[in-house]
């Protein structure tokens, strides 16, 4: 239902309502006038008349209400009076009324801060014509994660252009970032792509300022010539001036002339990366595999029938004569992307917000269940008063109302108190975003995931609204059952109807249950981020600082940097506190590096994948891996043959069990070069993680870092003490050697294994809190509860105890009730929370299932958790001297 | 002077129906005419009267049109819908056979006398 609709009838009804009462009005006063004159034409006095014809009519204004009522304005008023009242009854016991709007505001909060940031991920449509004909085109390696990369070949381009019958449109683009600065604007980096000349037209986004790129603009060349850019760009850059046009920039290093400015309101590909600088691609001599692809389905065509139609085209692709062997293993997606093209962002955080949307709405209808007791136990204390109010004539159906009103209410506080929560909440998470690898430094707008737009408070009241309902729905029922008579009789006597001590208990159950599995789920999580993080890396992690250098504006050439890195190597080695440092191509857990294929010698038939790392001497000494034959490079090695160290995976793989020390091997098709390069093995180390924890470590070829032609930009810095105080001192070193190197970033390993696991550690993380708010919310619904059920049997216990009864015998009896709802609760709970995990794992793969441990921690939590909420009142309970107890009657 | 019977307030509709199917009629008319076919045996309070003319149209069973009536005031007539004909029919019959089984239900003579 909208609720604009739902208002717009409200408003209606109010305002029409003086036109449906005159006329109301109208007809009754013409009734009266026709019986007086009835009455004067027999025999009364005019005056008389109207006297006697008012009283025969009746209660004027009692007619007007029936009237109203059937009409149902009525509703709305008495909305507002049950609102009215309901805030004051809730006003007149803060403290039940803090602990039921917390326990909602933390339960919706949860809830608006994932789906705030759900909704700016996932949920918006891009700003061009008919996005939902829109599909991105991606590949991937089997064995690699989804949904993988959109990087596509020239060749692949046209084969696909031309061969298929599903598409309208191919576009080229994709996105990449920048670094944008002009005379009168400081270096900033910002989103921006490379298109092709099709772009912005199959894609229907018109000029604000100038023309677009077109086919024309398709260049040869290593730098654009021309730029287009955003109209937000224009506006908070250059403050709209038409001046724009024919303005020279520097994107990169290459100075580009502004040829226009798109449409206001477009922003590229994707919202979290809004892009506002374009460039024409180049088809220059090597263009290689960089031209993100996006199609425009034709009309009627699914996406379905388009993937079956690549499926086959895509093998034409792979199986071109030029292709290397990593190509033929290729294999095509196609993915809508009417909503956005698949982002570093969005990969990390799809999973994450799965699951975590799952647990969210698990938390709250715990936090349901919790209030629905509650505002059971408050009933109960209450019946006397709705006792009253029935004798005094109130209908069952405005006790209903009223009982519900008190219950919106709550929620509707619990809504606005949430969603001040989830603001910061989600404010919160994106840091922890902001901190994963891929995104580091990237101009990402995280904004558009936090800010709440409407999308999200239409969620949020719904949700709060139907939290209203649902806790208040048993509580409002069982309020007009009301029985006066007895409830007036046996006022003392509460919580005695069979019925609702058994929903009493059932809510009891339903919470443990719900706490099971959001408990189990959680330890789950941080079981399995306990497993990644002290899993055996093949190098020590801790006392380690990684230092990213831009060698990009240097100049320096490989003879000029290896000379300066080992003089720098050398002099942050007297630094004290430093026991090595080391430069390499790659560090560990930085991302995807090279990889190639290797045959060892004498091996031809055999070949190995295998990632490679450019690294120079005391690299493993640095890195804390051991070495297991051979040795380290040395200085001496820069001028002799090609040398490589290899890993023990790649020793087994290329090698078996021959020694392969003095042995060549060679590489072929290494990422980004051409042709075949043979190293001699010197040295076999231990077995390393490469890129990706999960990942068993990969075969692994480290050839000689200073034999190459090339730069390599990680050093690592080993410390004998924490290397956070090193940071400084190396920095003060890095800049008196390597003058014109700035450094991007210095971070510990630590911090770098961190910002791998980004989704792993935001699930482990997330759901530990939110095991552990189940835990709080527990304890108190199920002290609450508990509380209300002990009172209801204090008589009872009275009995017994003037009967002979212990103490310990009553203490033990209650136990053991409470005792019986809890296992009943974990008996349901149980079923739940295993198939929770059985979706749990096939989302997220490796998760450790098999383990018992997560859920015993949660089973034996809960059974703690239901006695001490049941000790406190059966201590009270037990206090009570059995003479009052029976007085009570 | 007859003796008046209080009427349940469900009855009150199928008066209505009744008194409006011989013609179109307005409030008091409606009263009037009521009091007439029952030959002044029943007693309506006439306020009451409205409610269940305005829930009646709420229902569809009756429709109403302002008209000047023939004591020369302005106000509101009723008549019946198609839906109202139907109902009609069918609260008749059903009181009809309530009436009837009640009826035969008094005249048992008890057994042995």
């Amino acid at each position: 239902v909208n609720i604009f609709s739902l208002l717009r009838t409200v408003v209606s009804a109010l305002f029409h309502r003086s036109r449906i009462e005159n006329e109301m009005e109208e007809e009754m006063r013409a009734h009266i006038q026709d019986r007086a004159d009835a009455l004067e034409r027999s025999g009364l006095p005019r005056a008389e008349a109207e006297r006697r014809a008012r009283l025969e009519f009746g209660g004027y204004e009692k007619f007007k209400e029936e009237i109203r009522e059937a009409e149902g304005t009525h509703f709305f008023e008495t909305l507002i009076q049950d609102l009215r009242f309901g805030l004051r009854t809730l006003r007149k016991s803060p403290g039940f009324t803090a602990i039921a709007v917390l326990t909602l505001a933390l339960g919706i909060g949860a809830n608006t801060a994932i789906f705030t940031i759900a909704n700016g991920l996932m949920l918006h449509t891009l700003a061009v014509r008919d996005p939902g004909q829109l599909v991105e085109l991606l590949h991937h390696y089997p064995g690699e994660p989804e949904p993988g990369f959109n990087g596509f070949s020239w060749d692949a381009y046209q084969t696909i252009r031309d061969g298929n019958h599903v598409f309208s449109d191919l576009i080229v683009g994709s996105i990449k970032f920048f670094t944008v600065s002009a005379d009168e604007l400081k270096p900033q980096t910002v989103f921006g792509g490379d298109v092709g000349g099709t772009f912005f037209q199959a894609l229907g986004v018109p000029a604000a300022a100038g023309r677009l790129i077109g086919p024309e603009d398709v260049h040869t060349g290593d730098h654009a010539p021309v730029a287009v850019v955003s109209w937000s760009f224009w506006k908070s850059r250059f403050d709209l001036d038409p001046g724009i046009i024919g303005k020279n920039i520097v994107v990169g290093d290459a100075p580009v002339t502004i040829i226009g400015v798109t449409q206001r309101g477009f922003y590229g590909l994707s919202r979290e990366a809004q892009q506002d600088v374009w460039l024409p691609i180049s088809l220059g001599p090597s263009p290689g595999w960089g031209f993100g692809l996006l199609a425009r389905l034709k009309p009627g065509v699914s996406i379905e029938q388009a993937r079956a139609e690549m499926a086959v085209l895509f093998q034409t692709v792979v199986n071109a004569p030029e292709a290397g062997p990593f190509v033929k293993e290729m294999k095509l997606r196609i993915e809508p992307a009417g909503d956005g093209v698949v982002t570093p962002v969005r990969q990390m955080l799809s999973t994450p917000l799965t699951v975590l949307m799952a647990t969210v709405g698990l938390l709250l209808l715990l936090a349901c269940a919790n209030l629905a007791g509650l505002l059971l136990a408050r009933g109960a204390s209450r019946q006397h008063e709705m006792a009253v109010r029935v004798c005094l004539g109130a209908g069952r159906t405005r006790l209903l109302r009223q009982v519900l009103a008190e219950s919106l209410l709550l929620s509707l506080l619990g809504c606005a108190l949430g969603i001040f929560l989830a603001y910061f909440a989600a404010h919160a998470l994106i840091r922890v975003f902001a901190s994963g690898r891929f995104i580091l430094g990237a101009p990402v707008h995280f904004e558009a995931l936090t800010n709440p737009d409407a999308h999200v408070l239409l969620f949020t009241l719904a949700i709060a609204l139907l939290t209203g309902l649902l806790c208040g729905a048993a509580p409002a029922v069982s309020a007009s059952k009301t029985e006066p008579a007895s409830a007036l009789q046996q006022a003392s006597h509460i919580g005695a109807s069979k019925s609702r001590r058994l929903f009493g208990k059932g809510v009891v159950a339903s919470q443990v249950a719900l706490s099971l599995v959001l408990m189990s789920s959680a330890a789950l999580f941080v079981e399995y981020l306990w497993h990644l993080r002290n899993r055996n890396l093949g190098f020590v992690r801790s006392e380690l600082l990684l230092v990213t250098l831009d060698f990009g504006q240097s100049g320096y050439d490989a003879a000029q940097f290896s000379r300066l890195s080992q003089e720098l190597v050398t002099r942050l080695d007297a630094i004290p506190g430093v026991s090595s440092a080391t430069f390499s191509d790659m560090s560990p857990m930085l991302g995807p590096g090279a990889s190639s294929f290797a045959f060892a010698e004498g091996h031809p038939e055999k070949q190995t994948q295998a990632s490679i790392n450019y690294v120079a001497p005391d690299y493993f000494e640095t890195y804390g891996t051991p070495f297991l034959a051979g040795r380290d490079f040395s200085v001496r090695d820069q001028a002799g043959s090609s040398v490589a160290i290899i890993n023990e995976a790649a020793a087994r793989d290329c090698f078996g069990n021959e020694d392969p020390i003095g042995r060549h091997i060679t590489l072929s098709h290494i990422t980004m070069t051409k042709g075949e390069k043979t190293f001699e093995v010197v040295g076999v180390v231990g077995n390393a993680k490469y890129n990706d924890l999960q990942q068993p470590a990969p075969p692994t070829i480290y050839p000689y870092l200073f034999q190459q032609s090339f730069i390599g930009s990680q050093l690592a810095v080993r410390t004998r003490i924490d290397p956070g105080v090193i940071a400084s001192a190396v920095r003060q070193t890095e800049a008196a050697v390597l003058k014109a190197v700035p450094i991007v970033r210095i971070m510990t390993m630590t911090d770098q294994i961190d910002s791998s696991i980004v989704p792993q550690r935001l699930i482990a993380m997330l759901s530990a809190s939110f095991g552990a708010l189940a835990v709080l919310l527990a304890v108190i619904g199920l002290y609450g509860l508990l509380a209300y059920t002990v009172a209801g049997r204090t008589h009872e216990i009275g009995v017994r105890m003037a009967l002979g009864a212990a103490g310990t015998d009553v203490m033990r009896l209650v136990l053991r009730d409470t005792l019986w709802m809890v296992c009943a609760g974990l008996v349901f709970g149980a079923p739940l929370a295993l198939w929770g995990r059985r979706i749990a794992a096939s989302i997220i793969p490796d998760l450790p299932v098999g383990s018992p441990l997560p859920f015993l921690v949660a089973a034996v939590t809960m059974i703690a958790v239901g006695l001490i909420a049941a000790y406190l009142p059966t201590r009270r309970a037990m206090r009570v001297d059995p003479v009052v107890a029976l007085r009570h009657e | 002077m007859p003796e008046h019977a209080q009427i349940l307030p469900g009855n009150l509709d199928l008066l209505i129906l009744k008194a409006v199917s011989l013609g179109p009629l307005y409030g008091y008319g409606i009263l009037l005419r009521i009091e007439q076919i029952s030959h002044g045996a029943l007693l309506i309070e006439q306020g009451a009267l409205y409610p269940a003319l305005f829930r009646l149209v709420r229902q569809g069973l009756l429709k109403a049109h302002w008209d000047t009536s023939e004591n020369n005031r302005r106000t509101k007539f009723y008549e019946l819908t198609a839906a109202g004909r139907k109902r009609l029919r069918e609260e008749e019959d059903g009181w009809n056979r309530l009436v009837a089984a009640i009826a035969s239900a008094l005249k048992a003579q008890p057994e042995g006398t």
